[in-house]
């Protein structure tokens, strides 16, 4: 685990600082008060001339002491703050993206897999497929066209196209927790609330109709591995009604592997869903991300590339374990 | 998996068993409609691929001449939206771009480059992570533990942002695009390999082999790999729909070479500047992506159903 996030790490500071169009990193002590000859002792100070494995060194030094640097596009606000002030907007994306991608993919494995090989079965496995074969850009873009433009234009109520908050509305609500949902729930602003849900109905659809498919899969393999057992047999033999058979006896261990996914859904989640917020201009850490590749921001896309790294690796273990009390077959 | 059990039928029984198992899976092929309809659209795609050049014009001419670029940019002379983009209908099938190009055109010109480019990824992929997972599980040990650590690092990335990283480093081309999502791509076959190779190097036949004397090159090669490649078949057709997306989801994001450049994700983020006067622009590029990514998708899953004895029904 340790040698993953080292791993991580030295392979963005690497590349990121090796990008022909970065910034400097020396570019925020660069101003017009700068006499000639200052540049360059600052760049002997901070050991910017050294090779690139002894910046490394230097550069986990000050990790260690709590100093990710500082973000050259964001006015030089330090790195730290610029990530902690848009996780949350990617948490608040991740949640509502799993209540969609749970409450739709599993119904849909389901009955995908006790309808086994009907007509039912191949529009729940095509609907399935479709949700993974979709470029995520091109669906954004089609949810925007048609529930915010033409929604508009034949006038019908119309869901935002991006952003998280109404303009209006931005900064009426003081941040507590920074999710706007949340943050309009606590200072009881139901105006706000709504209005948050609304921004974040699309992202969040557009984000788990890719997962879904996976997770709809999974839940339909599972479950006719699941519905082929001899317990089941056992229980329709003794004149159980099939829904009980089915959502009482069968569905529990057939939820297993599901939740296993689900699981590492959220771990990538919460890492930013890169092209979603991107295109719905939500302002996630994916979306700065992005702009941070663009930019040659290297201090920022390793910090975050070591959060994500953390996620990932922590929600991995912590599946394993919960293998452990969910299922009892499961012995180390 | 059939058991090379009978290894003193020689290898005739040996090719008439695999004969037949190729026949059952064609007759279960047939059974399954999903599957079916994936081969037609893969046939399909791969079929204007081949004969894209030959359907429309790849004369140059016929497009935008990028170098004159006062064309377009010189607020005198400049094309406005409304001049360059025209509805699908009577003149063009599917309209036109940006550009003023025939979108049916260049979505016809794009699909040959981003076939290729999967192919490309997928097979460079499925060999490099193949043959280390194969080496990695059959000599075990400090060299496995250090395989497998690595392909840790790069299931810790977030998806798409060491391609990001990549390409932004060695600059917009299409080569640096493919060794980008090449990058990203190869772990999972080292994983997928070196599972299935340390299961079949337990079983009888291998030991069997390893006593008489086979050597091990000959082994993984001949007799663990071609037991262990259904697996990888099925993620490699897999793959290739998750390789298009990628690829062209970069190109969408800002890496595109050149905007000439006919390629799905770049004929979709020319749509996205005139989104909402003239969607067709997005739509039909990334409803092709959608296509054929589709179809590939529809063959991998019913591949494994089929190719899966403890699935078949």
């Amino acid at each position: 685990m340790i040698f993953v996030l080292f791993g991580v790490s030295a392979i963005v500071f690497y590349m990121a600082r090796g990008f022909p169009s970065a910034f400097a990193p020396w570019a925020q002590y660069v101003s017009e008060k700068l006499k000639p000859g200052q540049l360059e002792a600052i760049i002997k100070a901070h050991g910017f001339d050294q090779p690139l494995y002894i910046q490394y060194w230097y550069w986990l030094q000050d990790v260690f002491h709590g100093d990710w640097g500082y973000s050259n596009w964001a006015n030089g606000l330090p790195t730290y703050y610029v990530f902690v002030s848009r996780f949350p907007f990617t948490v608040e994306l991740t949640i509502a993206a799993t209540i969609f991608t749970v409450a739709l993919g599993i119904p849909l494995g389901i009955l995908s897999a006790v309808k086994n090989n009907t007509a039912i079965d191949h529009v729940a496995r095509i609907i399935a497929l479709t949700g993974y074969s979709v470029p995520s850009y091109w669906f954004a873009y089609i949810l925007q066209l048609v529930f915010f433009y033409y929604f508009y234009t034949w006038g019908l109520p119309n869901l935002p196209s991006g952003g998280v908050i109404s303009q209006g509305l931005a900064g009426t609500v003081p941040t507590i927790t920074g999710l706007p949902i949340l943050d309009g729930l606590l200072a009881g602003n139901l105006t706000y609330t709504v209005d948050a849900l609304a921004h974040v109905i699309l992202p969040a659809f557009n984000l788990s109709f890719i997962s879904l498919g996976y997770l709809a899969r999974i839940v339909r393999a599972s479950m006719l591995d699941v519905l082929r057992q001899d317990y089941i047999t056992m229980a329709r033999s003794k004149g159980l009604p099939e829904r009980i058979v089915i959502y009482r006896h069968a569905l529990r261990n057939a939820l297993i592997p599901a939740m296993t996914l689900t699981g590492i859904f959220v771990a990538g989640l919460l890492g930013g869903a890169i092209i979603t917020e991107t295109v719905f201009s939500w302002p996630g850490v994916g979306n700065v991300s992005l702009r941070a590749v663009f930019l040659g921001d290297s201090n920022f896309l390793l910090l975050y590339c070591l959060v994500t790294a953390l996620i990932i690796v922590v929600t991995n273990l912590v599946v394993d374990v919960l293998y452990l009390f969910i299922d009892p077959r499961i012995k180390y | 998996m059939n058991e090379k059990a009978d290894r003193a039928h020689g290898t005739e029984s040996e090719t008439q068993a695999r004969i037949a198992e190729l026949k059952y899976s064609l007759h279960q092929m047939r059974q399954n409609p999903l599957v079916l309809a994936g081969l037609i659209l893969v046939v399909f795609f791969t079929a204007v691929a081949a004969v894209a050049t030959l359907l429309v014009s790849n004369d140059e001419a016929f497009m935008f001449d990028f170098g004159q670029s006062y064309c377009w940019s010189n607020a005198v002379f400049s094309w406005t939206q409304l001049e360059a983009t025209c509805p699908p209908g009577t003149n063009f099938i599917l309209g036109t771009d940006g550009f003023g190009r025939d979108l049916l055109r260049m979505i016809i010109l794009s699909i040959p480059l981003d076939l290729k480019i999967a192919f490309l990824i997928v097979a460079a992929a499925s060999a490099f992570g193949v043959a280390l997972g194969a080496i990695a599980a059959w000599i075990g040990g400090k060299f496995d533990e250090a395989i497998l650590r690595i392909t840790d690092v790069f299931f810790a990335f977030p998806g798409l942002v060491l391609a990001l990283v990549f390409a932004a480093l060695f600059g917009r081309t299409v080569q640096t695009l493919t060794l980008a999502v090449l990058l990203v791509w190869w772990p999972t076959y080292v994983r997928l390999t070196r599972g299935q190779v340390l299961v079949e190097k337990e079983k009888t036949y291998a030991e069997a082999l390893k006593s008489i004397g086979v050597s091990p090159a000959r082994i993984v090669l001949f007799h663990i790999i071609p037991n262990a490649i259904y697996p990888i078949i099925v993620q490699m057709t897999l793959d290739i729909g998750g390789v298009i997306l990628t690829f062209s989801a970069l190109i969408f994001l800002g890496f595109s070479p050149s905007p000439a450049l006919p390629e799905l994700g770049n004929l979709a983020a020319d749509g996205i500047n005139h989104v909402f006067t003239a969607p067709w622009l997005i739509v039909f590029p990334g409803l092709t992506i959608l296509l054929i990514a589709l179809a590939f998708n529809l063959m991998g899953d019913g591949l494994r159903d089929i190719l899966d004895p403890r699935l078949r029904r």
